[in-house]
């Protein structure tokens, strides 16, 4: 694929990377760093106030998993947007849900604990993450800054064509330290 | 069919199977699941073999799904032990408002498939829960007011539940569903997709 080069910021990347990925529904748990990429999505569907009709917010990674995992049922297609440590939260839906019925999901997570982190512990989750979600048998992509805007979309975008090819979850874990984005 | 909640689990299934019949229904784990399946084991049952907890929010997914399909609902089978290990389902299915969803509680007030161990329910109003977060919520104490109490909810627009107290224990002899859940999902999603028409925006 050939690129291009833009001005576009990480957390714009990351939203038009969900719209590309193909996603009719969209839930996501608070994050300081991915807010910016709420707002972009909100405001992309033409909502306000962290909420639009393709947009929700969602009060539990367990609950996202479920919610937005469902989709494929219908024929539809679901993203979730959330912090690395909330994996914590949902694996036990992940892998006996989303996992064993085959059912595609996109997770766009950031991450914390590394460069850039003013949190005393949340390094104990956060870090071993990419590693426990392997072990899980998930599927996991990772970005950070040496790679362009352009390319964090296109890999969000093509981690859900991915999911849908290969009937899975599929996780994007995206560290904002040293983008134009904020790490915590 | 006696006065609940002296009524097995296995006779409000009956019940709930012969009056879902073209609905999508999604059922919690384990007796559950094993009791409607051997009650009929239809296309449009979703079974939840492993992930309890999960039920309401599955079933928030598919009703925010088929918000313009010409389904009147999305129905979910819960259990008082499953829905307290994830009551999230409650407010937010309350602040998301979907028009279709659908939860009907049997609740015992004991983890049926856990040794029958107490649940809170024998203190705390499940229904009163889903009431405070914005449901129109149902009662049913008996065979007729379950029918009843079904049918005003099905067409009652916004998160319903229908809580319906049943007699704890499990339904003797009983097999269990050794069925690859991948399985189960393709046929409930033949099922359904079907019935989402032409509507494919969420």
């Amino acid at each position: 694929m050939r690129k291009t080069v833009t001005t576009k910021s990480y957390t714009q990347a990351v939203a038009d990377g969900i719209w590309g990925a193909g996603a009719d529904l969209i839930g996501y748990i608070p994050s300081v760093t991915i807010a910016p990429v709420i707002e972009h999505l909100v405001t992309a569907d033409g909502g306000t106030a962290g909420r639009a009709e393709r947009v929700k917010p969602l009060s539990r990674e367990e609950e996202a998993i479920g919610v937005l995992g469902a989709l494929p049922l219908a024929g539809k297609f679901g993203a979730v947007i959330m912090q690395d440590n909330g994996f914590g939260n949902s694996l036990t839906a992940l892998t006996t849900f989303s996992m064993s019925y085959h059912l595609p999901l996109l997770i766009f997570a950031n991450t914390r604990g590394g460069p850039g982190e003013y949190n005393s512990m949340i390094h104990s989750i956060s870090q071993p993450m990419p590693r426990i979600l392997r072990t899980a048998g998930l599927q996991v992509l990772e970005l950070d800054r040496r790679s362009s805007a352009d390319d964090w979309e296109q890999t969000v975008a093509e981690a859900g064509v991915h999911a849908r090819m290969t009937y899975r979850p599929v996780v994007v874990l995206g560290s904002f330290w040293s983008t134009d984005g904020k790490v915590a | 069919m006696g006065r609940w909640p002296e009524t097995k689990r296995i006779e409000a299934l009956d019940v709930l199977n012969e009056l879902t019949a073209e609905l999508p229904v999604v059922v919690t784990c384990a007796a559950t699941s094993r009791e409607l399946a051997s009650v009929e084991n239809r296309d449009n049952h979703f079974y939840v073999l492993d992930s309890m907890g999960l039920v309401g929010s599955i079933t928030t997914g598919l009703a925010l799904a088929a918000k313009d399909s010409d389904l009147p609902k999305v129905i979910g089978l819960e259990g008082d032990g499953s829905l307290l290990m994830n009551p999230n389902v409650l407010p937010t299915g309350g602040f998301l408002g979907a028009e279709k969803l659908f939860l009907i509680l049997l609740d015992n007030q004991v983890y049926g498939s856990t040794a029958g161990l107490p649940t809170y329910s024998s203190r705390v109003d499940l229904g009163a829960l889903a009431q405070a977060a914005g449901w129109t919520v149902g009662r049913a104490a008996d065979e007729s007011q379950l029918r009843g109490e079904f049918a005003r909810l099905l067409t009652t627009t916004g998160p319903t539940l229908l809580h319906a107290s049943i007699e704890a224990g499990n339904a003797a002899d009983i097999p269990k569903l050794l069925v690859d859940p991948v399985v189960l999902a393709h046929r409930f999603q033949t099922w359904l997709t079907v019935r989402m028409g032409p509507h494919t925006a969420v």
